[in-house]
This record gives C-alpha cells, structure tokens and sequence, in this order.
C-alpha cells in the first residue's frame, strides 16, 4: 500500500533552526539566559579548560547513573544510551560517548519543545519532556526515548540536559517494537512528540502511564524512565554547584566558547585536507518481511575550503517497510562518522561542529522520509547505512592526505545483527530483550594497521557486549558458543576486524520456548565496504536449525561446536523473520566484521600466516583471496606464494593463465 | 605537484590519475578509473567471507565488480553490488590552488 500523506504531520515534520529563531519564536513567554560575545572571548584559558572538562565529566556521571538505575541489559550492560548537554536553544555543547548517533539531534528536540510548548503546557524549573518521535528528533527509532530537561537558574533557562537510551519494547505488531512486516508507522510503536511527564519535579502519573500502557515490559520502561530522570537530575546538581562556584554567565561563556573552539578547529582541520569530491553508496537487502528487493543510499561528499556538503542526491524514495529513517538518523548516521574520524582532538560539540556541515537531501527518501513511513529500524537500517557511506566517503578525503590519512578507517560492521527474544523468563515473568551480541562487530581496516577484531562498532564508542552469563541469567537461553570468525574481517593489504557468531537454544523457559524476532540484512550483499582496493567484510549470516539433537547432547554433558554437530534440518534465515523457536531448534547468528583496506595481494605473508594461526582467517581464505601457500608444516612456501600471488593477479582480473608463473 | 589519491592512485600535475606502483595512467582527475582495467564476476570470487548466494535472499543479481591497474593488475576498487547499478564509487581531487 502506498504512503498515504497525514493532515497534520507537517508540524512534527522539524529540522534544524537557528538559535535567533528559536529566541524569536519563543519570545517573551519564556526568559532564556544568555551571555555576551564579549565574555566569551574574556574567559581565561585555565578556567575555560577546567569547566569544560567537568562539563565533559557530567556527561559521563550522566551515563553512570543511566547504568546504575536501569534493569535493562540493553543499557546496563551494553552502554545503548547516551547523554548531552546543551545550551538555552538546544545546540549540543557537550555529547557523550556512548552511543553518539542518539545525541546527534538532541537539539532539534530541544529547540522544537521551546518552539511549540513554551505557552501551553509551559516550560518550568523540574520540568521533563518525553520524546519518542523521530519527526521531532531526539533519537533514530521510537524506542529510543529521550528525556530532557531545562535547567533554570535565577529564574532564567541557563541550559538543557537529555537521556536517550533504547526501550526495549514500547508496543506495536512485533515485541521489541521491531514489526517485520511493518509497512508503514501505524504497524510500529506511537511516536510521541514532546510531552511534558515531570512536572515541578514530580512525575505526571497520567501522562507516565499513557506512555506505559503501550509496552509489554512496563515495569521495566518504567525503571528506564526513572533512570533518565536521575540522570538529569545528577547534571542538573552537578552543574547548579558549577554555576554556583564560577556564575552562570562564565559557565555559559564556557559553554559557548566549547562549541566555538570545535567549529574553529574542524574549520581549520579541514583547510588542512584538500578539495574535492567523493561519491559512494550503501545498500540495504530486504525493507520488511518477504521483500527481496534491494534499497541505495548514495552521498556525494564536497570538501571545499573548510566546510563539507553531505549532498544524498540519487538515493532511493521511502519504502513500504521499517528501514526508512527521518532526518534525525540521517543526522545520526553522519555525526558519529563525524567525531570519530575528524574530531579525535577536538571538543564533541555538535553544536559547533554542525556549523561546518551542510545536508542536501530530498524529503521522501529512505533517509529522509516523511510521516507516515515505517521507522521502526531506522537507527540501525537506514541510519546505519548513512554511516557506512558517510564513513567510506570521509575516509577518502582523508586518504589523501599524507598526515591525517592515518586517521582512515574503513567501514565498520556493515549493519546491526537484531535478534529479539520475548516469552517467558526462567522465573515466570514475561520479558522482551534485543540481544547486543553484535556490540562485538570488527572495526574497519586503517591506512596503517588492521581494523580492530570485535572492536565494537563506530557509532558507540563505548558500547559493550553482554557477558554470556549475564544474557543467560536474565533470559531462558544458553549459548552453545559465541566466538570471532574466520574470514568475517575484509581482506585487503590491512584486513578488516573479524566479526563474531553466536548460537544459542531456548533453555529454561517454562514454555518450553521462546518467540524470536529477526532484522539483519547484509545477507544478498555484503555492507561494509572497503577502501582503496580492499574487499568488503563478510556477509551476515544467519541459520535456524529445526529439530537438533541438542538436548541428547547436553544430556550427555557434550556441547556442540558446530552446525554439523547439532543435527537437525537447516534453514538459512532471510533478513526479516518472525518465528517460535522450539525446545529442539538451534539458533545460530554471525554478523559482520570491518572493510579491508588495499589490495589483498600486497599484505604481507608473514601476517597472513600469523592470521591463520589465530583463526582470524582460514586457509582457503588465505589461498584464494591472499595467494599464500604453506608447505606441510604450515610455514609460508615463499616461491609458491609468489607464483600462487602471480597467477591471482591475472586469473581475478579475468586475463589467461599463461605465462602467470614468470 | 603529484597529489596522493589513495593507497593506490596518484594524480599528477598535467591531471592524469596514474597506478603508485606502476606508473600506468588510469585516468583523469574527473574520471580517476576511466581507463583502469573492470572485471564483473560472482561475488563468491570475493572468498569465503560471502557466505551464501545472493539468489537465496534478493532476485536481482548481484557481482563483484573490481577495478585493476590494466599493467600491473594491483586491485584498485571492489566492490559487491547490483549489476544492474552502475559504480557510484568515484572521487574528484581538485588542484591546489
């Protein structure tokens, strides 16, 4: 069924605004504090650094009470959440470093809640806003909900504090919010504009349970909610004592000068690089359940002088499906590309660095797409597509450059491996968990050294895999194994970081099993590219096995190893799947490693060997695609490895065998 | 002034894009590839990183496409993608002014 446009929706339809916009719209219903040019640039330098260090330090006390209040395994133990602080309009002085692409259009939300409830309900010292509607902004899916909070001091709003991190179920067709067969929003969980839940530091029992009563897991998005509010709380402690000790305005000069000091200093990072364009793509397999179609995102990135133009002209319209993202994921998707490849020594603050940016897109398009196109995958679909392509793109123009080109790196994890569990838990409760396995995916290949094997994943850089034990206690499964794997990692004269598998049973549940909700695509194509002639990483994997042997194995105290070990019969997963998996079934998921870097014919072979030896590659891997041949003791056979190297030079460019020996 | 492109490619002052281990000429600064040496073939010719065939999840067909120094055959750009998709892979150094 075709989009059908919304009445209405154009008023969530937000984008960035100005911060004189913001001031001229709001006008005189609300005081918003401000500070003169001129004390900005008076700040002295030992004092500018020490605050924004402590500004730097209440982000992370920001996440550490997130943590430490949450019950949720997704946050507690995997860091999916971030936190921010802004300015009076919302522009983002300081990101934390957790996952960075939820923070990324934290001011859109702000600037939107001044915008459109400064009057009615009001804007007041303790209150919070709830955000789940990507259209506004704050975070890439519904799931992740923001909460932010204006602090007021002297009776002015000084500044904004926010949480995001992700629910793991806030209702629609699927658990977990991740309808597969979505084809549009109405399918997914209800997008909220910002609602004011905390009131004069009290929660609105109202509003808090027509935000509950969507979710199958309440209690636990409860715990959540009350997690985000102790985080705003602690900043808003935290930066109270700072006002106190320096005075608002010089904390404020801070705050500004931090976001000026990021723009001055990527500016002139980027005068450093030289013009010109880069223009590449990224691709998705599957928009929802039974699609087997396969949707582009292509950028052209322009660096000129010291701005860069992101311009996503060619990509493909809005789908039927849940892969589609708003401008909030188009903006996630290039932010955390963004600090972590350009910004490693200047001040994470997107309120600076955004001035240097400009975004071409069209409306209407996967990354950019228009109520009411399902989203419901949009961090981690078309979000994440936009950082794969905006990462081989910025990879480039650093590649030619002789200094910063170490700073390259090619595409992480080509996409996020979900797999959803919901049912019954070992103690009787019903309970829904996304898995974050592939917290553990390889890192991209470097100009000067192999990608990071599991090493994470570029938008969250502190994101973490559960223990094994942890995922085992807090939900009815045992892992039969998790471990990296061969060949995962791109080839290329520095290889790609090896991704990883896990495979695991439905155990202890008194169900018997368990419901399993599937969304990985990469599997009709690889998504994370190489760079400069290295291969792309592997494909994602997936592979559910009816019927195993599993419980006579186990019976026997044997745990099996392999595929081949369980038994049973063998399906091969497609991207989008939604399933039961049985007492006997095994469930095996293996996700992507990073993109190579150079041609594979010039790694050394010494590291091949060394590869083979850690089972980061095989050795049909490092015959076929690396042309090393060992002798019988496993050593490199130098000259066979050199007429091996010559004939696969000329046999992959399709050129004769003849005369490939000499 | 000869600018370095990539591991691979370097563009030179008269604007020709040449193979950094070779020398050859492969393009010019607004085709860098023009003449560089493409070969379309099954994606499981990338390794056994591509663990299934396509055909199992999408019915469009899909290849590896690889770009290669016509001399000296160094692999200069992969990629696995639609064969009915033209390369969007391109890149566009302008001259130091």
């Amino acid at each position: 069924m075709p989009t059908i446009p919304v009445a209405g929706s154009e008023e969530f339809a937000n984008g960035p605004v100005s911060p004189q916009e913001t001031r001229r719209v709001v006008g005189d219903s609300l005081r918003l504090h401000d500070v003169d040019p001129a004390a900005v640039d008076a700040v002295d330098p030992l004092t500018y650094e020490v605050i924004r260090h402590r500004l730097t330090s209440i982000t992370e006390e920001m996440g550490e009470a997130l943590k430490r209040m949450s019950g949720s395994v997704v946050v507690t133990d995997c860091n999916d959440f971030d936190a921010a602080i802004m300015d009076e309009v919302g522009d983002v002085v300081q990101v934390g470093l957790y996952n960075t692409e939820l923070a990324a259009s934290l001011d859109m939300a702000a600037s939107w809640t001044l915008r459109n409830r400064c009057r009615r309900p009001g804007i007041g010292p303790g209150d919070m806003f709830l955000c789940n509607d990507p259209w506004v902004g704050g975070g890439l899916h519904q799931n992740d909900v923001s909460l932010f909070a204006p602090l007021f001091v002297d009776g002015e709003l000084f500044c904004w504090t926010g949480a995001v991190a992700h629910q793991v179920d806030l209702g629609g067709v699927s658990p977990g919010s991740w309808s597969v067969g979505a084809t549009d929003v109405f399918w997914e969980s209800l997008p909220t504009p910002p609602v004011k839940i905390v009131e004069g530091g009290q929660i609105r029992d109202d509003i808090e349970d027509v935000y509950l009563r969507r979710s199958r897991v309440p209690k636990l998005v409860a715990l959540d909610l009350r997690a985000k509010i102790g985080a705003n709380n602690v900043a808003h402690e935290r930066l109270r004592a700072l006002c106190q000790k320096y005075g608002a305005a010089t904390v404020k000069a801070v705050m500004r000068r931090t976001m000026n000091d990021a723009e001055t200093r990527l500016r002139a990072k980027l005068s450093e690089l030289p013009d010109g364009s880069w223009t590449s793509v990224a691709h998705q397999d599957s928009a929802r359940a039974g699609d087997r179609g396969i949707y582009k995102i292509v950028l052209t990135l322009t660096k000129a002088g010291d701005r860069l133009t992101f311009d996503f002209t060619g990509t493909d319209p809005q789908v039927d499906g849940l892969i589609n993202c708003t401008l909030t994921g188009l903006r996630g998707g290039i932010m955390p590309v963004i600090l972590t490849m350009l910004c490693g020594d200047i001040p994470w603050a997107p309120g600076g660095i955004y001035r240097c940016i400009d975004i071409i897109s069209e409306p209407g398009t996967i990354n950019n797409c228009t109520f009411p196109a399902g989203i419901g995958k949009a961090s981690v679909a078309s979000g994440w597509a936009t950082t794969n392509v905006a990462t081989e793109c910025l990879a480039g123009l650093l590649d030619a450059h002789p200094e910063h080109r170490r700073r390259v790196m090619s595409v992480c994890c080509g996409t996020w491996d979900f797999a959803l569990l919901a049912g019954v838990d070992q103690r009787g409760g019903g309970f829904v968990t996304m898995l974050c396995d592939s917290m553990a995916g390889g890192l991209g290949a470097r100009s000067d050294s192999d990608g990071v094997d599991t090493g994470g994943l570029a938008c969250i850089p502190m994101g973490r895999v559960a223990d094994v034990e942890m995922n085992e206690f807090a939900f009815p499964m045992l892992y039969l194994w998790r471990r990296e794997e061969a060949d995962s990692g791109g080839p290329g004269r520095f290889r790609g970081g090896v991704g990883a598998s896990s495979c695991f049973i439905p155990y202890d549940s008194p169900l018997g099993g368990v419901h399993l909700v599937v969304s990985a695509p990469g599997k009709a194509l690889p998504l994370a590219a190489g760079t400069s002639g290295g291969l792309p990483a592997g494909t994602q994997y997936d592979v559910l096995v009816r019927g195993s042997s599993i419980r006579g194995a186990l019976a026997q105290g044997w745990i099996p190893s392999s595929l081949e070990a369980v038994g049973g019969d063998r399906e091969l997963v497609a991207a989008h799947h939604e399933t039961d998996l049985g007492p006997d079934d095994v469930y095996y998921t293996h996700w992507q490693g990073g993109g190579g870097y150079g041609d594979p014919l010039l790694r050394d072979p010494a590291a091949v060997a060394a590869d083979v030896r850690a089972h980061k590659v095989s050795r049909r891997g490092a015959e076929e695609v690396y042309g090393v041949e060992f002798d019988e003791h496993g050593h490199i056979a130098g000259e066979a490895t050199e007429r091996r190297r010559a004939a696969l030079r000329r046999r992959r460019a399709g050129l004769e065998m003849e005369g490939a020996s000499s | 002034m000869t600018l370095q492109i990539d591991d691979n490619l370097e563009q030179r002052d008269d604007g020709t894009v040449a193979c950094r281990h070779c020398g050859t000429a492969v393009g010019i600064a607004a085709e860098p590839l023009r003449d560089a040496r493409v070969r379309e073939s099954d994606p499981q010719e990338a390794g056994p990183s591509v663990r299934a065939e396509p055909r199992h999840f999408t019915d469009r067909q899909v290849i590896l496409r690889q770009t290669f120094c016509p001399r000296c055959l160094t692999l200069l750009q992969a990629e696995i993608v639609p064969a009915d998709e033209p390369s969007f892979r391109t890149r566009n150094l302008a001259r130091p002014s």
